[in-house]
């Protein structure tokens, strides 16, 4: 019989919600939450064997120690195999799933698996180091996302094959291997296939994806005599927008942006001003929108002659889940509508 | 221009009195055959040894494979093993599944190769589906005895001359089949076959070494002192270009990987039914920025002045030519040539680092066939052919004497722990490869 072990936080591990976000670690003998249907997928020969709990805030805010008392807990224990989550799109999880799991590896150098939904954050902080399987966005998908990590676990655990990260339906380590076509395709016909697509102008897939990041590059620093002759506009994607966000811009995975008039403001007042950002609490931007939107105190240096002026627009959009290539199109947009005024100075806010 | 190969099927090799092909039983005369081996005084000492399919035997260090033919009216490897004359017309006789293997006695170098003819380490060549008559020789070529780099003129050139020796064992017989291949000139083609996409066939055979004695030849020239020139497949397939002694084993283009050479064969069989296929433009892979960044001037050059529409490019070779192959590619789509590469990778034993040493966003069609850095561990083997220790001791590209944390690659009982980069022609880049390369 092999052993596993699975994390999870404070609300799948049945202390509370949000009132308990900051649990320490605890774990628990037999199975909790999730590990009851772990247990199941995983079938007779693998048992979950303990569950951990921690609070999502704790191991946000206290990432180290939080660890260090995890992997306390582990070293006397026997497991051929570690789990976390699933996280679904749940960012704090999705990050603690992803740190627990790496540290797992590490200490124990035994195999460690989670799962999140795309749009969670933790996806690309941890892919390269943990297997991240592709998780629904909500607990909905749980059966299904245990599923898929069990039945890699089991995979795993009984040396068999294991396929590619899209054929396994995890996230793409950044680690390629060679394989072999189990059809027997040979190079010289897969050549011709995908030269007959590109000649006649069909969809093919090269088997070398060449993915070069595109670095822009920093512009250099004002002085701040250039800067008391320049008017300063705010860019946030922090989410800050007139209430009834009269643009419609979601709440999460952005693909809208908006700009606001504040040429006649002074300061951004709640009630009138509020966030739609879903990936944070929203307590205190809605209680004042200038802690993310900080037109009062520009006003200050304005007054102050530190800068000419404030931009006549505020523009705003929401960054959690939002892709790489929607959040390039919009800096893009928004960039080209500063240029055209020849704004030369920008805050670029994130929350 | 018409090139015919008479296929002879070789379904067992033996030693006898008379060298013959005899119902698909090619016989040796074992002693006839290395008397033409020692024809050059150089080698001391040389052996025969056959090696089948599931046999359990492990080659090594493989120096080239070639595969034993005659030429009906002249010879197999003009300007290398005889006097300079055109290839790629005329018939061909080739004793199929049959390859000469050359092996070294006792040394090995960077270039040299490993195969398995069983077992878990056959799928990663070729030559274990072949029957192989191994020449395992020795020579006196001291100056390289122990140089990690090394010409293996000697031996090369005796495989040659051992292979046409088998080969004319069928020069006077009926070929049971043949295999034909013709193409009109480029001016002189049907409204149906110009209305095709056209298509060159861009070759970067291994020709980075300044001094001589290294490279891929053409017609016995060394291919690191020619530009990007035009030519007919048919010369290819006929003996024109023979292998070197240069690159890591598993990127190698075999002398037997030429004459065969996949991805000519494929090229062909679509021309006029999809493709219109120009031919071959031979370039070549060199060390320095300019010679790289010239070559691929000339070869778009060349493909534009012939009207291609399309082009695939193939390297023998990774690492330094990967710049070569990637601006060869750049070229021929900044000439509006739509172009398809093909390649191996370096991604290294953890699979993280960058595929090519450069990469433009313009090569956005490739086909990989493999890691050269993947770690290959293989259990003993019966019997061995060559010397085991030369894959440690001898710097094999894919072999070490000392690693840190993996120890030798050759164990006290006969296992060994290699790279991909020293499977003779593992990679087969040449066209044959069924592997492919899959994010992990």
């Amino acid at each position: 019989m092999k052993k596993g072990i699975l994390y999870v936080n404070q609300f799948f591990g049945q202390i509370g919600g949000e009132e308990m976000a900051d649990a320490k670690p605890q774990i628990k003998e037999g199975l909790v939450g999730p590990a009851m249907e772990l247990d199941k997928q995983l079938g007779e020969q693998i048992e979950i064997t303990h569950t951990i709990i921690c609070g999502d805030n704790y191991m946000g805010s206290n990432q180290d120690e939080a660890l260090a008392e995890i992997m306390d807990f582990l070293k006397d224990k026997e497991m051929d195999i570690f789990f976390a989550g699933p996280a679904f799109r749940a960012g704090r999880y999705g990050f603690a799933c992803g740190s627990v799991c790496k540290e797992v590896q590490k200490q124990f150098n035994i195999p460690a698996l989670t799962s999140m939904n795309e749009e969670n954050p933790g996806v690309d902080m941890y892919k390269t180091d943990v297997v991240i399987f592709k998780g629904g966005a909500s607990a909905a998908a749980m059966r299904k996302d245990i599923k898929a990590i069990a039945d890699y676990a089991k995979k795993i655990l009984n040396n068999e094959e294991l396929l590619s990260a899209d054929e396994e339906g995890y996230f793409t380590r950044g680690k390629r291997s060679q394989i072999w076509l189990s059809d027997k395709t040979n190079a010289a016909d897969r050549v011709i296939d995908m030269l007959l697509k590109k000649v006649n102008d069909q969809h093919y897939e090269t088997e070398l994806p060449i993915n070069i990041a595109e670095k822009v590059q920093i512009a250099p620093a004002l002085t701040a005599d250039q800067l008391s002759n320049m008017h300063v506009a705010i860019v946030t994607s922090g989410g800050i927008v007139p209430v009834g966000n009269p643009d419609r811009i979601q709440s999460a995975s952005a693909t809208k942006w908006g700009k606001y008039d504040i040429s006649k403001l002074n300061d951004l007042v709640s009630g009138e001003y509020m966030t739609i950002h879903a990936g944070f609490d929203p307590a205190a931007a809605n209680a004042d929108p200038d802690v993310i939107v900080p037109l009062d105190a520009l006003r200050a240096y304005q007054t102050e002659g530190k800068i000419k002026g404030v931009y006549k627009y505020f523009y705003s959009t929401v960054g959690t889940g939002t892709t790489q290539a929607e959040a390039s199109r919009m800096g893009k947009e928004i960039a080209a509508e500063l240029l055209a005024d020849n704004i030369k100075a920008v805050i670029l806010i994130s929350t | 221009m018409k090139l015919e190969i008479g296929n002879f099927y070789v379904k067992d090799i033996i030693f006898g009195s008379s060298t013959q092909f005899k119902e698909g039983v090619l016989t040796i005369n074992k002693e006839e055959a290395l008397s033409l081996v020692r024809e050059d005084e150089a080698i001391t000492e040389a052996d025969l040894i056959i090696a089948k399919p599931g046999d359990e035997i492990r080659i090594v260090p493989v120096k080239e494979a070639i595969e034993p033919r005659c030429k009906i009216d002249g010879s197999i490897f003009p300007g290398v093993t005889s006097d300079l004359a055109p290839a790629g017309n005329g018939k061909v006789h080739a004793l199929k599944n049959s390859n000469v293997l050359v092996v070294g006695k006792h040394w090995g170098g960077f270039q040299d190769g490993l195969i398995d003819m069983s077992g878990e380490g056959a799928k990663y060549t070729l030559f274990s589906q072949l029957l192989n008559i191994c020449l395992v020789a020795d020579t006196d070529e001291d100056f390289e005895k122990n140089e990690q780099q090394k010409k293996n003129k000697a031996l090369r050139w005796a495989g040659m001359r051992l292979a046409e020796y088998i080969g004319n064992a069928v020069r006077d017989l009926t070929p049971e089949d043949t295999e034909v291949y013709e193409l009109d000139a480029i001016t002189k083609r049907s409204a149906e076959v110009n209305s095709l996409p056209s298509v060159v066939f861009v070759m970067q055979p291994q020709s980075q070494m300044e001094e001589s004695g290294y490279n891929d030849l053409v017609y016995g020239w060394d291919a690191n002192h020619m530009l990007p020139t035009y030519m007919h497949p048919n010369e290819i397939l006929d003996g024109a270009v023979i292998s070197g002694s240069f690159m890591p084993s598993s990127s190698k283009w075999s002398t037997y990987d030429f004459q065969n050479f996949p991805m000519i064969k494929r090229l062909y069989k679509e021309h006029g039914k999809t493709l219109n296929f120009l031919g071959v433009i031979m370039s070549n892979l060199n060390v320095a920025l300019e010679q790289k960044e010239r070559s691929a001037q000339f070869v778009a050059q060349i493909a534009s002045s012939l009207g291609a529409d399309s082009a695939v490019v193939a390297e023998e070779g990774y690492g330094n030519p990967d710049a070569d192959f990637i601006a060869c590619i750049v070229a021929l789509e900044d000439a509006g040539i739509k172009t398809i590469g093909l390649t191996n990778e370096c991604t290294g034993r953890d699979g993280a680092s960058q595929s090519l040493v450069t990469l433009d966003k313009k090569a956005n069609a490739i086909v990989s066939c493999g890691n050269v850095s993947q770690l290959i561990k293989l259990s003993p083997m019966k019997t061995v052919i060559g010397e085991l220790e030369s894959l440690a001791r001898d710097g094999l590209s894919g072999g070490w004497d000392n690693d840190e944390i993996l120890g030798s690659s050759v164990k006290a009982d006969g296992s060994i722990i290699m790279e991909n980069n020293a499977m003779f022609c593992g990679d087969q880049v040449a066209g044959w490869s069924t592997k492919t390369m899959r994010e992990f």
